[in-house]
């Protein structure tokens, strides 16, 4: 079986993981990064642009996703999972499960004709389900690495992409491998998933097309996204009038999600940006609570979004039902309006949906969660990459919301922490004669 | 061996796997039949002329939204091009070659 | 290092569409097509995102497979790309500097919107330069240096503590200094911190302590940046540091002895300490010090001796790989008159209570001047979310147009703990939106609804006035506002205090900044060269930011920021090496005739000199660059009679080639190789 010997264990290759495995590499450190994705890039691949510099998504996304391939100290695990964790002298031995794309790697171009070539239409996990892919397929355009994989589970096994592929090289009798991994160190940096359009009944998104979730916004706004363009996926009309409702999955008992997801409001107002961009005549109303604007330039992005026309009214949506369009009605308490109750039928509306933990570490790394689900950290203001776990950290959305600068720097936390860890383990270069001066 | 009896391996081989993956294969297989029919349809009705989703929805009887990831599908993989707008809505048209 | 002799120059040109960012203007593949017809161009093409892993492939594939030995690419700003560019073309075995990154964001698609044609033609041009330019290019070889590994971190708060910390911890040495006498920074002047709730000092203190006995660590309080040179890897710095005054032998006795007061800073003026004074009991260093800026230089009387205290000043160079900037911020002090400050005794600054209310001994009852406290009035956003226009400016001519970010759960955090101290309290909230962001914040919300605190909520432009109320009114201070919680109502409060949630501003460091060559952003708090890329670097590399003097933060954001800025000092120093970029000045040594014009006019200390050297068999003077100390300004190259110095990877001829593409007509470009 297959080992691996590295100085840290990345696990998840997000924004987070990637910017970790650099900060350590470059710092000379020998990383493992492990994605059970197909692919690299996480959920900042599929967004459109960045606030509050609104720089393209991928153009910031892919060099670090393409710096991570080539690093020559970071090793890149796709398509793999970590199966078991335990402790084995001063570091941890992980057996992970490599998975079996049914693609023979070195092989592969990523030329695509697989999938062309393809039978079978199936709603494309990348685009939330709307858009479509093959049952092999390239997982997107600047995956990294560029290697297609077969869906096994969806494959009539026709054999019409082994034909095409102009170097032979899909293997339909492919088997999953294990290896183990041993680390000094680990970083958990396994990301978030959204709360679901569906969660609030009161928002009748089961029933109504016309009303999505922010995260499908982004792909609609993206270049690479399924339609090429902003329409409402009910019926693919271009909307004239498009509502945001805030805090869709956040702060809300009912749901069991009483944190602020703390990206919400300015995705919301970028998105609102980027439409008024797209669609300059539509109109774009943000119903609000409270408006999160905190961070480094971000007031002054709200600010700006008002001086474009953006409408934000306060006022926490109680419900949405539909016309005999599809068209979603809203009903809401106009808060700096005398507080009258109204009914508002817009075009679309895009559900600003809150963020969830995409994975529980706690059986695997025995790293317990808080009370909101989220990674455990015990001091969490003078060490809050620390896990419970000594040489297990956390970098990123594990961590609790935050957006991508955030997560930087927590990556960067992270890498430091890690090295200040296994330098203690491999024990740090002899240290000089301490001066006994603190003052004069 | 020959390319023929590589094919004849390959056909062997995918069958016996077919055997062994036969619940996902029948379901798949049925969806295909599914998906296949309604493509056909829509690549049939914008062959007389660019259409919109309303449009095409209506005449083929089937739900709007479903029509667009069709299209979307269709567009995808090059067997549909935008053909200008009607109003709010695209027209689609067959991929010219 | 010269080009081989008699090589085939060929090109590859790639125009990027920059997901949209430039396709949607320009039409990329028109341009691709009219590239393809410039002289030498072997491959043009194109791409949705160059700097993708695609991208990058298709270009390490071309100069791999079509010996492609020059690459012109037409993106985004070099800023964002030009090393990734260069990433790519090394791993293809090309030399990094054969390649020139043209912006066509920026500076074509980004400012002509509205004229897609003309965008386009200028992305020709634009290209055009960068194809005349890399006929014209040479391999060259970064400068690579021995680096210092040791680092400075500037500032004794708990962002200087953290990064000292974790860049000690990782094996390098640190050098922390404090320009108080004492460590802790603001923190110290906290109560609890949200969200764990957990004694400020001790999360402070507990740094400290492992800061001071770390082998790795040495720290300078009241010690200062006086100068600064060098660059990444090799910087000099001088330290000047005052002396403490008083030492463990005398320090009691002379502050018995002590009569002079000052309002105490720690406290924000609401008590006096001594001008040799401790900044709190358990501080560090234990030793006390003398305040000389406020040192009247008279003599104390201990034992009947008479002792003046003397600050000498001692001089500490420092040889450092790189430098931390933890300088910290202060709360905003208002204006007089704003919501009543400094004009109504009864307002008070949150800063300033969390003060006061650290200071009340165990079951005191709160009072304010003597009068007992219970109707209080929190107002959000003091001195944050100014408008342009409808709020007065700052002295700068500025208005603060920033979210503060803290006071928010800092205000919550105040409530409720006063509450829980003191319920009989009533308390009153005015905001603008609640800002609980982070993680366990949402809470102190909650828990002050649940502690009957009321929201009222005003509008940025329209906010809150304080005024003294009535004579014989049952309360001193009357606050007023329209609150939109309530249709839009005007409404009196009558309170006995009034607690402004003050914003956070940069500390003045003009100084500093100003011999680190760093850039303030627009909001006066330090910028980092790329706010999503790069958080924590500033442009100069070897400088990098931690904590509030880059914005308003939380501790554990702090922290956060300190840890990764210890990355990428770490990241910089541990090989020991640092390289320069190669676009230095460089002397041809048969034009030159040693005139010195160079030396006169050159900036930078060291960078050039005219010395006595051997040349063809003969001692003559010739100019010599130092490439370490250069900075590819050019100045010598214009100032030289001869002609004969360039800035490699800039030289005129090169310069001269690209306007002469910027000028003659496309057709004459194209045939001119032909």
């Amino acid at each position: 079986m297959r080992k691996i010997q590295v100085d840290a264990l990345v696990v998840g290759g997000g924004i987070a993981g990637m910017q970790t495995s650099l900060d350590l590499a470059d710092q000379g450190y020998q990383v493992a990064l492990v994605e059970k994705e197909p692919s690299i890039g996480g959920k900042m691949i599929a967004l459109s642009k960045v606030f509050p510099t609104l720089d393209c998504c991928s153009c910031i996304t892919t060099p670090k996703m393409s710096a991570v391939a080539h690093h020559p100290k970071i090793q890149l695990l796709t398509y793999h999972e970590i199966q078991a964790i335990e402790r084995n002298g001063s570091g941890f031995k992980a057996d992970v499960l490599k998975k079996a794309r049914f693609v023979i790697e070195e092989d592969c171009t990523g030329c695509r004709q697989c999938e062309y070539a393809c039978p079978i239409s199936l709603p494309n996990p990348f685009d939330l389900d709307y858009g479509a892919t093959k049952a092999v397929r390239v997982p997107f355009s600047t995956a990294v690495p560029q290697y297609a994989v077969l869906d096994i589970e969806n494959c009539i096994l026709c054999g019409k992409c082994a034909k095409a592929c102009p170097v032979d090289c899909i293997d339909f009798t492919q088997q999953s491998e294990t290896l183990t991994i041993q680390a000094d160190s680990i970083v958990l940096a396994t990301g978030f998933e959204t709360t679901s359009r569906l969660d609030k009944k009161e928002y009748g998104a089961a029933d109504n097309p016309n009303v999505i979730n922010a995260m499908f916004m982004e792909r609609l706004l993206a270049p690479t996204g399924p339609y090429g363009r902003v329409i409402r996926p009910g019926d693919g009309k271009e909307p004239d009038s498009i509502a945001y409702i805030q805090c869709a999955g956040s702060r809300d008992a009912t749901l069991g999600v009483e944190y602020c997801s703390r990206v919400c409001c300015m995705y919301a107002i970028k998105q609102a940006m980027l439409i008024a961009g797209s669609l300059p005549l539509a109109d774009i109303t943000i119903y609000y609570m409270d408006i999160r604007t905190f961070g480094k330039g971000y007031e002054q992005f709200y600010q700006n979004a008002k001086a474009m026309g953006i409408q934000f009214v306060k006022g926490k949506v109680a419900s949405i039902k539909q016309d005999e369009s599809q068209n979603p009605v809203l009903r809401v308490e106009l808060i700096d309006e005398g507080s009258r109750v109204e009914e508002i039928t817009h075009d679309l509306a895009v559900l600003s949906v809150g963020m969830l933990p995409h994975y529980d570490p706690e059986a695997v790394f025995k790293v317990s969660l808080g009370d909101d689900g989220f990674v455990n950290i015990p001091h969490t203001n003078a060490y809050p990459c620390l896990t419970e776990q000594a040489g297990i950290f956390v970098a990123g959305t594990s961590a609790g919301p935050m957006d991508i600068v955030d997560s930087i720097v927590m990556s960067g936390s992270a890498a430091a922490e890690a090295a200040a860890y296994i330098e203690g383990i491999k024990g740090s270069p002899s240290p000089k004669e301490k001066s006994e001066d603190v003052y004069a | 061996m020959s390319d023929r009896e590589a094919a004849k391996k390959q056909a062997q081989l995918l069958k016996e796997l077919r055997n062994e993956h036969e619940e996902t294969v029948a379901r798949t297989q049925s969806l295909l039949k599914e998906q296949g029919k309604t493509e056909r349809d829509i690549l049939k009705t914008i062959k007389e002329g660019s259409k919109t989703v309303p449009t095409i929805a209506s005449e083929l009887d089937l739900p709007t939204d479903r029509v667009l990831w069709f299209l979307t599908a269709l567009k995808k993989y090059d067997q549909v091009q935008e053909d200008g707008m009607d109003g709010e809505y695209v027209l689609y048209k067959r991929r010219e070659e | 290092m010269p080009k081989k002799e008699n090589e085939e120059i060929k090109i590859g040109v790639y125009t990027c569409y920059c997901g949209g960012n430039i396709s949607d203007v320009v039409d990329c593949e028109g341009v691709a097509e009219q590239l393809a017809k410039f002289p030498n161009v072997v491959v043009s093409r194109t791409n949705m995102a160059m700097c993708s892993d695609v991208g990058q492939s298709m270009i390490e594939e071309d100069i791999k497979e079509k010996g492609i030995n020059r690459v012109v690419i037409g993106a985004c700003a070099p800023s964002l790309h030009e090393q990734t560019f260069r990433g790519t073309v090394t791993r293809a075995g090309l030399n990094p500097y054969l390649y020139y990154h043209v912006g066509l964001r920026e500076q074509d698609s980004w400012v002509h919107k509205c004229d897609c044609d003309g965008a386009s033609v200028k992305a020709v041009r634009l290209m055009a330069t960068g194809l005349a330019k890399a006929q014209l290019l040479d391999p060259l070889a970064p400068i690579e240096l021995s680096a210092e590994k040791h680092a400075l971190v500037i500032g004794g708060g708990i962002a200087g503590l953290k990064s000292a910390l974790d860049i000690a911890r990782r094996g390098l040495r640190v050098t922390l200094i404090e320009k108080s006498p004492f460590l802790g920074g603001r923190v110290a002047q906290l109560d609890t911190l949200f969200p764990s709730g957990e004694n400020a000092r001790e999360t402070v203190h507990e740094l400290i302590d492992k800061v001071v006995s770390h082998p790795n660590i040495v720290v300078y309080t009241q010690a200062q940046v006086k100068n600064v040179s060098g660059y990444v890897g090799d910087y000099q710095v001088g330290i000047s540091q005052d002396s403490r005054g008083v030492d463990d032998t005398n320090a009691e006795e002379l502050m018995a002895a002590c009569q002079q007061n000052v309002p105490d800073d720690f406290n924000y003026g609401l008590t006096e300490r001594k001008v040799i004074y401790r900044a709190y009991p358990g501080c560090f260093p234990h030793t006390p010090a003398v305040d000389w800026e406020n040192y009247d230089g008279k003599p104390l009387t201990v034992n009947g001796q008479e002792i003046t205290l003397e600050n000498k000043t001692v001089s500490i160079p420092l040889h450092v790989g790189a430098i931390v900037v933890a300088t910290g911020f202060n709360p905003y002090q208002p204006r007089r008159g704003e919501f009543g400050y400094g004009e109504l005794p009864e307002v008070v600054t949150l800063a300033a209570l969390i003060r006061h209310i650290s200071l009340l001994n165990e079951g005191e009852e709160l009072t304010w001047n003597g009068r007992p406290v219970r109707d209080i009035a929190m107002v959000h956003c003091v001195g944050s979310r100014e408008i342009e226009g409808v709020h007065e400016p700052q002295p700068d001519g500025q208005v603060n147009n920033y979210c503060s970010r803290v006071c928010c759960t800092a205000t919550l955090h105040m409530i409720n703990s006063l509450k829980e101290r003191f319920p009989h309290l009533n308390i009153y909230d005015l905001y603008e939106d609640i800002r609980t962001y982070g993680r366990g914040h949402e809470e102190y919300y909650h828990e002050a609804l649940e502690n009957m605190v009321r929201f009222l909520r005003f509008h940025g432009d329209d906010r809150p006035t304080v005024e003294t109320a009535a004579a014989g009114d049952t309360h001193p201070v009357l606050v007023e506002m329209r609150d939109h919680l309530t249709c839009g109502e005007e409404v009196e409060i009558p309170v006995d205090l009034v607690v402004l949630a003050v914003a956070i501003m940069p500390r003045d460091i003009d100084d500093l900044v100003r011999m680190l060559k760093i850039s303030r952003g627009n909001d006066r708090f330090l910028a980092e060269v790329h706010p999503k890329l790069r958080p924590v670097e500033t442009a100069v590399p070897g400088i990098i930011l931690a904590g509030t003097a880059q914005g308003p933060m939380t501790v554990q954001e702090s922290c956060a920021a300190a840890s990764a800025a210890a990355a990428k000092v770490s990241a910089l120093l541990s090989s020991g090496q640092v390289e320069l970029e190669p676009f230095v000045a460089q002397v041809d040594l048969e034009k030159c005739t040693g005139t010195g014009d160079c030396v006169t006019v050159c900036e930078y200390e060291d960078a050039i000199a005219v010395k006595e050297i051997e040349y063809e068999g003969e001692m003559v003077l010739k100019a010599a660059v130092t490439p370490a100390n250069c900075t590819g300004c050019g100045n010598c190259v214009s100032a030289c009679p001869n002609q004969a110095i360039q800035v490699q990877g800039w030289t005129i001829p090169q310069y001269d080639a690209m306007l002469d593409a910027i000028a003659l007509d496309f057709n004459e470009l194209m045939e001119v190789a032909e």
